[in-house]
């Protein structure tokens, strides 16, 4: 050890001891995260007003090295302001329409011929870095040459494949010539969910760096806000507004500012973050459970979740849950057998399981979000109905919805919920399939599954039955206890269901690589009409063997039907009417081949604290969805306002 | 002669320790089905970012190589043995890439052993010092309530009296932080407070935990002290009580309490992992956690070889020194 | 010598009621306490549920027999296993001596030096969430035999330099019978207290893990109970019997099992410096 660790080691000695002599005093407000800022002089931790410090929960938890800011390097971590505040995209998406805007661009990119390879892009005028100086091609043109230059980053390999020219023909504008016919550009550059890839860096201070082990600290930021402090643990990063604000995207685009420091802070476990909201000393939660909802609103009047009552929870976000198969691995490589699961799933219960019934159905392999509900489940209903398995089974149910009511209304919850029909399918989803256990019963038998004496389910070779369902164990908690709700319901079907509660990395290892029965996965995402690219990946083409780490469709399900409608909707461009109709087709072939099970839209509670801070978005106020950890919550904050 | 024969034969088995267990920490994750780099993709997808298939193979390829995971893995042994050897470099991090494993190590470090060494000098302080008294006056009241006392804590796991604290003291009665949040400039005064404030509760954990087995053991001690000729001797000398305690029954019966120290003192290395979780305790606890789920794999080696080292250092140190103390065991 | 006999006594009592709790009581269960929504949620205590159910429907009272069980069957197996191997390993090594001696020692020093938790860890990790409590045990056997391994070396070192020892070699007996009839009944009072030392350690080694997620999930221990409860935020719905029942077993399990051994220790001593 350094010098320099060994004092710090010393100091923390002497603190050690201090605080076991002498059970220090609570010390003054301005190094206490615990107590409340407001009965402490309005001060936060970090020394900033209270009332115009917005406070967010970081959802990455502490940093190991909160000096980086290279977002090329694989260990950076995006989220905490930096994603959020600091870089901007030359297109952001309007998360209430699913549709694409111009931000760090002028305008959409204008395709140069008509095979689409070829694109210019506008930039906006008069954006500035935070250091002073104006952000031109220059900087567009530095950083992907920086991608094709740099082979130990891990872009590099896709941007050799992907980019075939580019040049800027002047201050404001670049074109780029792809390799393919690229009809989705735009989706390829800007921002669909969550954020993208390409992240302008400021060539006036990368072009001396070596851009594998540049920090970039401190980051200079394009975003209204720039970096202030971060935390030597890595708990916390502080972030303040620019003076010169209006030189930037949302500067021109929204024309507002919002407040004036924005702080991300991790607090720790659960239960940590919900006593911090209750106390103030947060102003907006990520992802938190039903029961920590309950906690907030018993103890707290100024926190309210996206809807002030219940439901509660958001149900757009635009991942769905479900249960995927290796598709590959018998018994799951037959339709009759994923089916016959599907049919066997009480799918009410599972929902009342999981999130106390705070969920919205989907049987089509993309989130019922509002934007993608409208343009897809509801006109797909009628299908769905007439649909039938190769037995003549018609396996729809509408009801879904209205029975979901009828439940809430027994438990005597559902006094707030709404009355029309209409307005309980755009809460509770267009329906889901049967609870058939005959049907079900009836189409393993059609494969040579037996039923012993038990009732127990046994393999076509005799062997019992016994699926083990992957599951996240400490993050993303609605799919952790859908596994166990589905595992219950199977078990009641006379199958040995049970669940692997993973962490992270072996969760996702499991999925790539297929050595997996089952699993509480979500591959349907998608927030707009235009759905190819994020369902592109089923393709058979990118089938590997189980082992082997599977680029797409990991899993494994091959089908030339979808492999032929993929192929035709990558030819189509975003807003071409034959767009929604091939991606009706697409998702009509992948319910009746049950390529997984997906179940519910995610429901994220998403509280707010009204105390310091007023117009978040919330159902009554719906101009942005509640993603306070995309790259558009820029936008978000220059809404967000100082209570007077 | 027979102690250099004896000194030599136990360097080689610490360093035989040493290398056999470092290369055990080496090889156990790579078994484990979980990899750094489908940890780095997976962290991309689960946020629903589009990634497509292209993307996620190239990114594959490219993380694969620039973390080092090429080859078979006897080839990764013997690069990194060099590496290790050579330049006592663990590598970058790779699930901070590129930082290096040795700065993530010297950030947590000073943490871990402010808090472990303080707990562990005053609970044997304060422990022998309780058990002394109480082994040398061992039939009063007071000497068999403060047995009691500590019989009941000894046992107690310590998270477990952690979150005991926790509920009695940060949420029933919350005169401690729930949340552990450091503030002030590093080494300044007010930061010295903050993190005296903070680390009151898993510092008391460990310490009360610990405190009862060095009273329980320092005043059976000194009770076989007390009846032990040359301290019955010195007592019928005349020599005054306390002197009696302190220059007899403390100086014999603390000799072995210091053997047990010098092994608690190679413990220290590895910070108090469930404890540092439990309170988000920036220690090298939580970044073996951390690196653990994360298949970081040089970070898992870097923190774990240290900590094996600084235990198999302390077993040596005690193996050497023994023998001094305990007459009965020769050099073999 | 007052202190030894109540205190062997409230000890045995408490254990006691906790094999009661853990051993007998599971078998009246009306039903699987581990499964979820047998019950209404979060009842208070009644006649029929005497300490409530959670938020998971589960009865609390027979979720925590079950939890006890389980807890207990780590404690005891790992200990035994443990105390055995490591008292034969050890005792062979130091009695043998020489090269055998050598390598046993090796082993021990090398399990001691590898951090066991993080190990623990690692493999929850490789068995990517199929983790038993089978293999928890068996890893936690593997960590805790050098222990007893190296007190046992010690010891018969020791005790090889005592006058009974020499007579035995002098009267021509062979190395194991001498280890096994001379050896043994000395080591067998210590032995037991550190049988319950290591039932300690399991236990709490598994629920230091299960606090984390890491442990078997699925299984009733009294780690995973305290889990469950956190998760459900059992501590700000002030659901105490949940969250709290699991801990006061731990310590009060911990405080039974730990005067249970040191008065053994003590009565074993006093009897034997009787005779």
């Amino acid at each position: 050890m350094k010098t320099k660790q060994w004092y710090l080691a010393v100091t923390l000695i002497v603190a050690m001891l201090l605080s076991a002599c002498a059970a220090p005093q609570a010390p003054a407000a301005d190094s206490s995260g615990g107590t409340s800022a407001a009965a402490t002089g309005g001060m936060t931790f970090v020394d900033t007003p209270r009332n115009e410090t917005l406070i967010l929960d970081n959802l990455g938890g502490s940093l190991e090295r909160p000096e980086n800011f290279n977002m090329y390097t694989p260990g950076v971590e995006m989220g905490r302001g930096f994603h959020e505040l600091c870089t901007d995209h030359l297109w952001e998406i309007d998360t209430v329409t699913g549709e694409q805007f111009p931000s760090l661009a002028a305008e959409m990119p204008k395709a140069l011929n008509n095979d689409y390879t070829s694109f210019e892009i506008k930039l906006r005028e008069g954006i500035f870095w935070d250091d002073g100086v104006e952000f031109t091609s220059d900087d567009v043109i530095y950083t992907l040459q920086m991608w094709m230059d740099t082979d130990a980053i891990a872009i590099h390999g896709w941007a050799v494949d992907y980019l075939k020219d580019f040049k800027a023909t002047d201050k404001y504008t670049v074109v780029i010539d792809t390799t393919r016919s690229q009809p989705r550009f735009a989706k390829d550059f800007g921002v669909t969910i969550w954020g993208n890839r390409f992240y302008p860096v400021p060539k006036h201070i990368w072009e001396n760096e070596d851009p594998t082990n540049f920090e970039f600290y401190p980051p200079v930021c394009l975003g209204q806000y720039k970096f202030s402090k971060t935390d030597p643990n890595g708990n916390w990063t502080l972030w303040q507004l620019r003076d010169d604000w209006q030189k930037t995207s949302v500067g021109q685009v929204a024309e507002k500012a919002g407040p004036k420091y924005v702080l991300w802070n991790f607090v720790g476990t659960e239960e940590k973050r919900i006593l911090a909201m209750i106390n103030n000393d947060i102003d907006i939660l990520q992802d938190i459970t039903p029961e920590s909802m309950q906690v907030l609103t018993q103890r707290s009047d100024v926190v309210r979740a996206w809807h002030a009552g219940f439901p509660y929870a958001d149900f757009d976000d635009p991942c769905e849950r479900g249960i995927a198969f290796n598709n590959s691995e018998s018994p799951y490589d037959q339709w009759q057998v994923r089916w016959a699961l599907a049919l066997a799933t009480d799918i009410k219960n599972v929902s009342l399981g999981t999130f106390a019934g705070m969920l919205r159905v989907s049987p089509l392999g993309v989130p019922p979000v509002a934007a993608v509900q409208n343009v897809y489940h509801k006109p797909l209903v009628d299908r769905l109905k007439a649909m039938t398995l190769p037995d003549g089974y018609a396996p729809f149910d509408t009801n879904y919805a209205l029975d979901m009511a009828k439940i809430f209304q027994e438990q005597g919850v559902g006094g707030e919920l709404p009355t029309t029909d209409a307005e309980l399918i755009d809460l509770f989803g267009v329906g889901w399939w049967k609870y058939d256990v005959d049907e079900a019963a009836k189409l393993l038998e059609s494969v040579g599954f037996t039923r012993n004496a038990d009732g127990k389910w046994l393999l076509p070779d005799g062997q019992p039955w016994s699926i083990a369902i992957n599951a996240p164990s400490d993050f993303e908690v609605q799919s952790g206890r859908l596994a166990f709700a589905v595992a219950d319901s199977w078990s009641k079907f006379g199958i040995d269901a049970t669940v692997n509660s993973m962490t992270a990395n072996s969760f996702w290892t499991a999925s790539a690589t297929g050595q997996y029965e089952a699993g509480s996965y979500w591959p349907g995402c998608a927030i707009g009409a235009d759905i190819y690219p994020n369902l592109s990946f089923w393709h058979q083409k990118f089938i590997v063997p189980t082992g082997e780490p599977a680029p797409g469709n990991q899993h494994r399900h091959k089908s030339d039907e979808i492999a032929k409608i993929l192929d035709e909707l990558e030819k189509v461009t975003s807003d071409d009417p034959q767009n929604v109709e091939l991606s009706k087709d697409l998702l009509m072939q992948m319910a009746l081949e049950m390529d997984w099970i997906p179940m519910f839209g995610t429901s994220k509670f998403v509280p707010v604290n009204e105390t310091y801070f007023t117009n978040y978005p919330t159902a009554d106020n719906y101009y942005e969805g509640p993603w306070w950890w995309w790259s558009n919550f820029k936008y978000i904050a220059a809404q967000i306002q100082p209570k007077q | 002669m027979q102690f250099a024969k004896f000194l030599f034969s136990r360097l080689l088995t610490y360093v035989l320790v040493v290398w056999i267990s470092i290369t055990i920490v080496f090889f156990v994750p790579r078994f484990v089905p979980g990899s750094p780099v489908e940890a780095v993709l997976g962290r991309l997808m689960s946020q629903g970012t589009t990634m497509d298939p292209k993307l996620v193979q190239s990114m594959r390829e490219t993380l694969t190589q620039m973390f080092g995971l090429e080859g078979t893995l006897w080839e990764q042994y013997s690069s990194f043995l060099n590496r290790v050897l050579l330049t006592w470099d663990f590598g970058p991090s790779l699930a901070n890439y590129p930082t290096p494993v040795s700065v993530l190590i010297a950030r947590a470090l000073p943490w871990s052993l402010g808090l472990m060494l303080t707990a562990l000098a005053i609970s044997w302080t304060l422990g022998n010092l309780i058990g002394l008294l109480a082994g040398y006056h061992n039939k009063s009241m007071t000497s068999k309530a403060i047995e009691t006392a500590a019989m009941v804590m000894y046992p107690i796991p310590y998270y477990i009296l952690a979150l005991l604290l926790v509920i009695l003291f940060a949420y029933i009665w919350p005169i401690f932080p729930f949340v552990f949040q450091v503030s002030g400039v590093p080494g300044s005064w007010p930061w010295i407070q903050s993190v005296a404030y903070n680390s009151f509760l898993p510092l008391m954990s460990i310490v009360i935990v610990s405190m009862g087995w060095w009273i329980i053991s320092m005043k059976a001690m000194a009770i076989d002290t007390k009846e032990e000729d040359f301290v019955q001797y010195a007592r019928y000398r005349g020599v005054e009580d306390n002197k009696v305690m302190v220059g007899y029954v403390a100086r014999t019966a603390i000799l072995p309490q210091i053997t047990v120290l010098a092994l608690s003192i190679g413990g220290v290395f590895g910070g108090s992992l469930i404890t540092e979780i439990l309170f988000g305790y920036p220690g090298v606890g939580t970044l073996i956690y951390r690196a653990i789920l994360g298949s970081d794999y040089n970070l898992i080696l870097g923190t774990v070889s240290l900590s094996i080292i600084a235990v198999a250092t302390a077993t040596l140190v005690l193996d050497i020194v023994y023998p001094f103390i305990d007459p009965r065991i020769r050099y073999k | 010598m007052q202190l030894v006999k109540p205190r062997l006594v409230v000890g045995l009592i408490i254990v006691s009621i906790f094999l009661l709790l853990g051993f007998v009581a599971p078998f009246f269960a009306p039903e699987d306490p581990t499964a979820w929504n047998t019950y209404f949620r979060n009842l208070a205590p009644s006649a029929e549920h005497i300490m409530g159910t959670n938020n998971l429907g589960q009865d609390i009272f027979w979720l925590l027999t079950w939890s006890i069980r389980n807890s207990l069957w780590i404690g005891l197996s790992v200990a035994a296993f443990a105390t055995i191997i490591g008292v034969l390993v050890g005792l062979s090594a130091g009695f043998l001596g020489g090269f055998a001696d050598r390598i046993l020692t090796l082993f021990m020093d090398i399990v001691i030096s590898v951090p066991s938790l993080p190990v623990l860890i690692l493999i929850s990790a490789l068995l990517g969430g199929k983790t038993s409590l089978l293999i928890i045990a068996g890893v936690l056997v593997l960590f805790n035999w050098p222990w007893p391994g190296r007190q046992a070396r010690a010891m018969s070192l020791s005790l090889r330099e005592r006058e009974f020892i020499n007579v035995a070699q002098a009267s021509g007996e062979s190395s194991a019978k001498i280890v096994v009839l001379e050896i043994m009944p000395f080591v067998l009072g210590w032995a037991l207290a550190n049988f319950i030392n290591t039932i300690l350690v399991a236990i709490s080694a598994e629920s230091g893990l299960a606090i984390i997620g890491l442990s078997s999930l699925k299984d009733a221990t009294l780690g995973t109970m305290i889990y469950w409860a956190m998760q459900h935020q059992a501590l700000l719905l002030e659901k105490w019997l949940w969250i709290l029942s699991p801990i006061f077993a731990i310590m009060l399990l911990f405080i039974g099992l730990f005067l249970v051994s040191t008065g053994w220790s003590d009565y074993f001593a006093t009897r034997r410096g009787r005779q």
